[in-house]
């Protein structure tokens, strides 16, 4: 049984119970069942990982997922990564990076091999329409969770908005954003404290 | 250079420029793969990356394991696809205590990661945005996007996501 500890001496998640398998198995799930990629795989991410796994909170969700733009490469596997390592080591970050991408892997080998003349018809391409514009809302989805977690005051709202500038108005690189909101975070935001409200698990949940 | 090495080299620099999501990487592959080495013509990635938006998983893998089934078979995709994640699970191996660490932060270094997750809703915001100009083309294209995100928010926690896309690729079948 590991138990980690963070700074303020809080026990974080057990994970006596987490097995690779288990670990292959729900990353499987997230590698098949997200549809689009990047951002609009959060909220299946979430839902296998915090609502159906309850594998980690929220707040620790919220946290891995900031993780995943400090390092390039797809957040999904990146995701995958870092959580099997936490839950299992080395080898629930093998089993959990596999399960991520062999869905893919072999969903488009399918479609290069067999599928790829059936993607013309007009019945495949209204489906895919729909899809693609309900991924829209999914992405939306995602930003409101994130919303309601993080714009706690308007000193968060202004970081956020400078952020959304940087890479909406001015075009540059989103990496640029990302480190323009970290030093304004620096600058701005009061110092996060683990005992009382804010920062604690009890302001997220 | 033989095309394999060429493949690994091209996929392996998409996956470290991938920062941000899929987003970020669209253009990045489109560059490396149609100008740079004119594996794919133009039309072709249009058409990779629509399947990508639909089917399951990175776009970026789904890139990949397309690309280099197309080039070399079986073995070009399988090599293609363990390039494109390598460079991000070297870097995480080495990272991983740091962020980890980084992650659980108070005092200082907490407000740096909190400015940071802050970034990252400032992306998903402008991802809506992107994409949405992209794909939201008409009234009854709002509409059904409007759909998704109430049916998301009124089946958390019941129903798996997947469901409410897959049911509006289904309504989309009849209004399309």
């Amino acid at each position: 049984m590991i138990y980690e500890k963070n700074n303020s001496g809080h026990l974080l998640e057990t994970v006596s119970k987490v097995s690779a398998r288990s670990l292959f198995w729900t990353f499987f799930r997230i590698g098949l069942l997200t549809l689009g990629g990047g951002f609009a795989m959060m909220s299946v991410m979430r839902h296998e990982l915090v609502i159906r796994k309850k594998w980690m909170k929220e707040k620790d969700f919220i946290s891995t997922m900031a993780l995943t733009a400090v390092v390039p490469g797809p957040i999904a596997v990146n995701l995958a990564f870092l959580l099997g390592k936490r839950l299992k080591g080395r080898s629930g970050c093998a089993a959990a990076v596999l399960g991520t991408v062999l869905p893919s892997f072999c969903v488009i080998l399918l479609i290069a091999m067999a599928l790829i003349r059936f993607f013309d018809h007009p019945k495949a391409v209204a489906f895919f329409k729909g899809c693609t514009v309900a991924i829209v809302g999914q992405l939306a989805f995602t930003g409101l969770i994130f919303s309601k977690k993080l714009l706690r005051g308007w000193r968060q709202c202004v970081i956020c908005a400078t952020g959304l500038i940087t890479v909406g108005a001015l075009r540059l690189h989103p990496i640029c954003s990302v480190i323009l909101t970290s030093v304004l975070g620096y600058w701005l935001l009061s110092p996060v404290r683990t005992s009382g409200e804010e920062g604690s698990d009890a302001a997220y949940d | 250079m033989p095309l394999m090495i060429k493949l690994a080299v091209s996929f392996m620099l998409i996956g470290l420029g991938a920062y941000g999501g899929g987003m970020v990487t669209i253009p990045l592959i489109q560059h490396e793969l149609v100008q740079n080495r004119q594996w794919l013509k133009f039309d072709e990635m249009g058409q990779i990356l629509a399947i990508a938006q639909i089917t399951p998983g990175p776009i970026a893998i789904n890139a990949a394991t397309f690309t280099g089934y197309r080039l070399s078979g079986v073995p070009g995709a399988l090599l293609a696809t363990a390039a494109v994640i390598l460079p991000s699970l070297l870097i995480l191996s080495v990272l991983t205590p740091w962020l980890e660490k980084f992650r659980r932060a108070d005092g200082k270094v907490g407000k740096i990661r909190d400015g940071l997750q802050l970034g990252v809703l400032s992306l998903i915001l402008f991802a809506i945005g992107s994409f949405g100009m992209g794909a939201i083309k008409s009234r009854t294209d709002m509409a059904l996007a409007v759909m998704a995100f109430l049916g998301l928010i009124i089946s958390e926690r019941k129903l798996h996501p997947v469901m409410i896309i897959l049911l509006c690729g289904m309504i989309g079948t009849f209004i399309f």
